[in-house]
């Protein structure tokens, strides 16, 4: 039997090239839209508008936030609202936003960005600019500071602090006399905890070639006294710099920290401190709930502080937390409604209601007087002053270049594959070739 | 009986077992050089014999039509995507400025003098060759104990596959328990000083090759128990009746039959290792200090986490020329060694 005598064979393959046509126009229309920018946005349908929201999950019991979203549905009758949950991994968000946002996708209004990513996504311009909704001075007064220093990128608004994170020492009330204040302090503590038992380690921290790495090497910095910028200029190889990097490299070569901290990230460091098999540790908020869990051994006997520096004033934990964006790709009359939901989501009564429900920090710092809140989740009220002292990482839409680099360099340090004084001389010359020497830095020639 | 002997018998069963698809139909084809494969398309070529003309002509238009949405699949999903790869890596590409600017091959320049890629080349390189070897004696063993008859035969040889059955990432967040210094099984097994695998350069590329050797070795137990069973019993008796030592037999007898065998799971393996991605990474990210970033863990970070398209393609294009370059050497070695096997 020849094809020929399948009727249905030639058209069917007509369609299929059809469709291929189909898909390779309508692909070309989109990148041309993309070029003309607002001339080709779409009218508004009649009926409810649509909103889509993505965000990250933010613990086992949605019921409280589907709650919340749902107040907000009923306060504004006109807008749909959609949720749609992304994969609990930065560097996988990252990624998705990246090509989705490059990709001129339409698909989402509002969505979630980490700290670092605002200013890099506000410089591609696939991030809305929202002053005139949370003008920047308003930003200032109503927010934490090192959140609002985040979000606020050449003067304009970026994005909205959601809730926050921050960098904080864990100690051990029953193994030391009070929190230490200085570094001096706490390897002594340290010492002096494991003369009593040699098996307990000091000071579990994240050293790992990773994000949570360039976070705990931050922290050293300004508590040495660094600045994080100068100017424009990123600055690591500074008399501080190198300080701080020795007193990392010190932790392990005299044993206060165990030789695993050079590949430990956040959860293996609770680990051993949650075991009872440390005495301090430095990592974020989260493991205060698991600290005090019904069968945690630690339970009862841990205390909390700002991370110590050199002179004793507070230490300034790396910030951390998510913000709201608006997707700059979304015609205007969704965007009234997305600002609406921003709005609503960083509104006083809505932070409450996720330090108390999931153990999320407000961003807002009048929350931490809302009766609800100190009663519903007294220890979110006493993390206020850490939280006043989060800094950011250095706010430049350069950060994914110089995080790659910092990563490197810093585990060359802790590693002791590097002695501080080479890795950071290779690290400032590539961070000045990559801030200074044009854009591209590692891609040109 | 003489090694010698051993060895005709082994050269004239060799000839027969190298057209396993050999049928009668084909056996009066003129090919005292030619593979199954090729054997089968020069006879597909000739005309079949009383159509006329133009219904044979009719009859390829017909077949071009039916490949011609293969063609057209392959073209969008495989050649496209290589094509436009190689393309932005022409180009200065980085998303967040915007910039897209036509260098020619400066990213290839820069990617010379560049060291980070120089030492991903080097820990690719190093991964592949160390787990490769590894992994094909290692199967070599286990096919060879497979192969033997034994009760419980069955069982093991699902049990073995199990490695292989577990998704990459899976185990390799499996293994970085393991591993982990306060916790790990592996810690607390091994006499002596504990040693850091993860944190400490050298030992972290270790970690990984042991990780990948421990998920693929079934792999290739499996690739070389197929070869091994495709070697007819009767040599191994002849060999024996000639008093043959085992040892003589597996060098003289299973080694040269396997050869075929091997170079098809050389490269499955040396491909598939060279490209590595996500067993170090989930393992190290990379570190510490790089030591274990490999060529897709840099060309992967450059691409999305520093948004960097034009670099990071060119770091994609590379690992792929290389891959290419090791493909078609293999490929080579097989056709030498098929050239040989028919004479």
């Amino acid at each position: 039997m020849s094809l020929r005598e399948i009727p249905g064979y030639f058209s069917a393959m007509g369609r299929v090239l059809a469709l291929a046509l189909l898909v390779f126009a309508s692909a070309s229309c989109r990148s041309e839209n993309g070029a003309n920018g607002a001339a080709a946005e779409p009218p508004k349908p009649p009926g409810k508008i649509k909103v889509v929201f993505k965000y990250q999950p933010l613990g086992s019991e949605p019921e409280a936030f589907r709650q919340l979203l749902a107040g907000f549905e009923r306060a504004n009758p006109d807008i749909e609202l959609a949720t749609e949950v992304l994969p609990n991994a930065s560097d996988v968000v990252h990624q998705y936003f990246l090509t989705a946002l490059e990709g001129k996708s339409r698909e989402f209004d509002v969505f979630i960005a980490d700290v670092v990513w605002v200013p890099e996504f506000a410089r591609a311009g696939w991030i809305a600019d929202i002053s005139d909704a949370f003008p920047p001075s308003q930003v200032k007064r109503d927010f934490l500071p090192g959140a609002a220093e985040a979000v606020v990128f050449q003067g304009k608004t970026y994005a909205a602090p959601w809730y926050v994170d921050a960098g904080l020492l864990y100690y051990r009330t029953d193994l030391v006399p009070r929190a230490p204040k200085t570094y001096d302090e706490l390897i002594e503590f340290a010492k002096a905890a494991r003369a009593k038992n040699p098996q307990i380690y000091g000071y579990v921290w994240q050293g790992r070639q990773y994000e949570g790495l360039v976070c705990n090497a931050y922290e050293a910095l300004w508590g040495h006294g660094g600045k994080t910028m100068d100017g424009n200029r990123v600055m690591v190889d500074t008399k501080e710099g190198i300080a701080a990097m020795t007193y990392m490299r010190r932790l392990l070569a005299e044993g206060i920290s165990p030789p695993s901290a050079t590949s430990a990230g956040e959860e293996d460091a609770r680990h051993v401190f949650q075991n009872g098999n440390a005495v301090f540790m430095r990592n974020w908020p989260y493991c205060w709930g698991e600290a005090q869990k019904d069968d945690s051994p630690i339970k009862g006997k841990v205390g909390i502080t700002t991370l110590p520096t050199v002179t004793g004033e507070p230490g300034n934990g790396t910030l951390g937390g998510w913000q709201l964006a608006l997707n700059a790709n979304v015609p205007s009359w969704r965007r009234a409604a997305a600002l609406k939901l921003i709005a609503y989501l960083t509104s006083l009564q809505s932070e409450v209601t996720l330090a108390t429900s999931y153990g999320r920090n407000p961003s807002r710092k009048e929350a931490y007087q809302d009766p609800t809140l100190r009663q519903g989740a007294p220890f979110v009220a006493d993390l206020l002053p850490v939280l006043e002292h989060a800094k950011p990482r250095p706010v430049t839409p350069y950060y994914g270049m110089l995080s790659d680099v910092l990563q490197s360099e810093f585990s060359a340090i802790v590693s002791g594959i590097r002695p501080p004084e080479v890795a950071l001389d290779r690290a400032q010359k590539l961070l000045d070739h990559i801030t200074q020497g044009g854009p591209g830095g590692q891609g040109g020639s | 009986m003489t090694a010698e002997h051993v060895e005709k018998e082994r050269k004239g069963l060799e000839g027969a077992s190298a057209q396993p698809n050999l049928t009668p139909e084909h056996s009066g084809l003129r090919q005292s050089d030619a593979t199954p494969v090729e054997s089968q398309l020069r006879q597909s070529r000739r005309p079949p014999a009383p159509r006329r003309r133009n219904t044979a002509a009719s009859d390829r238009r017909q077949a071009h039509l039916m490949v011609l949405p293969a063609i057209v699949i392959l073209v969008v999903v495989a050649f496209y995507p290589i094509l436009a790869t190689m393309w932005l890596s022409l180009h200065r590409m980085i998303l967040v400025f915007h910039e897209e600017q036509f260098i020619g091959l400066g990213n290839y320049g820069f990617l010379l003098s560049d060291p980070r890629f120089w030492s991903a080349m080097s820990n690719t390189a190093y991964f592949a060759a160390v787990a490769v070897v590894i992994e094909l004696i290692l199967g070599l063993g286990f096919a060879l104990l497979l192969n033997a008859a034994f009760p419980g035969r069955g069982l093991l040889r699902a049990a073995i596959l199990v490695p292989w059955a577990i998704p990459t990432v899976v185990s390799a967040k499996l293994w970085a328990w393991l591993f982990n210094l306060e916790y790990g099984l592996i810690t607390r097994m091994l006499p002596g000083h504990d040693v850091n695998w993860l944190g400490m350069p050298g030992y972290a590329m270790h970690a990984a090759i042991l990780v990948d050797v421990w998920k693929t070795t079934p792999f290739v137990a499996l690739l070389l128990l197929a070869g091994l069973q495709t070697i007819p019993q009767d040599i191994y008796k002849a060999a024996q009746v000639d008093g043959a030592s085992t040892l003589k037999q597996f060098f003289a007898i299973t080694l040269p039959l396997l050869r075929n065998t091997i170079v098809v799971t050389l490269i499955f393996r040396t491909l598939d290792a060279s490209r590595v991605f996500d067993a170090v990474y989930v393992l190290t990210e990379g570190g510490p200090a790089n030591t274990t970033e490999t060529l897709s863990i840099y060309a992967y970070k450059t691409l999305m986490r520093v948004g960097d398209f034009g670099y990071g393609s060119t770091l994609a294009v590379v690992t792929f020329l290389c891959v290419m370059g090791i493909s078609v050497g293999y490929l080579k070695l097989l056709g030498v060694e098929r050239g040989k096997g028919g004479r």
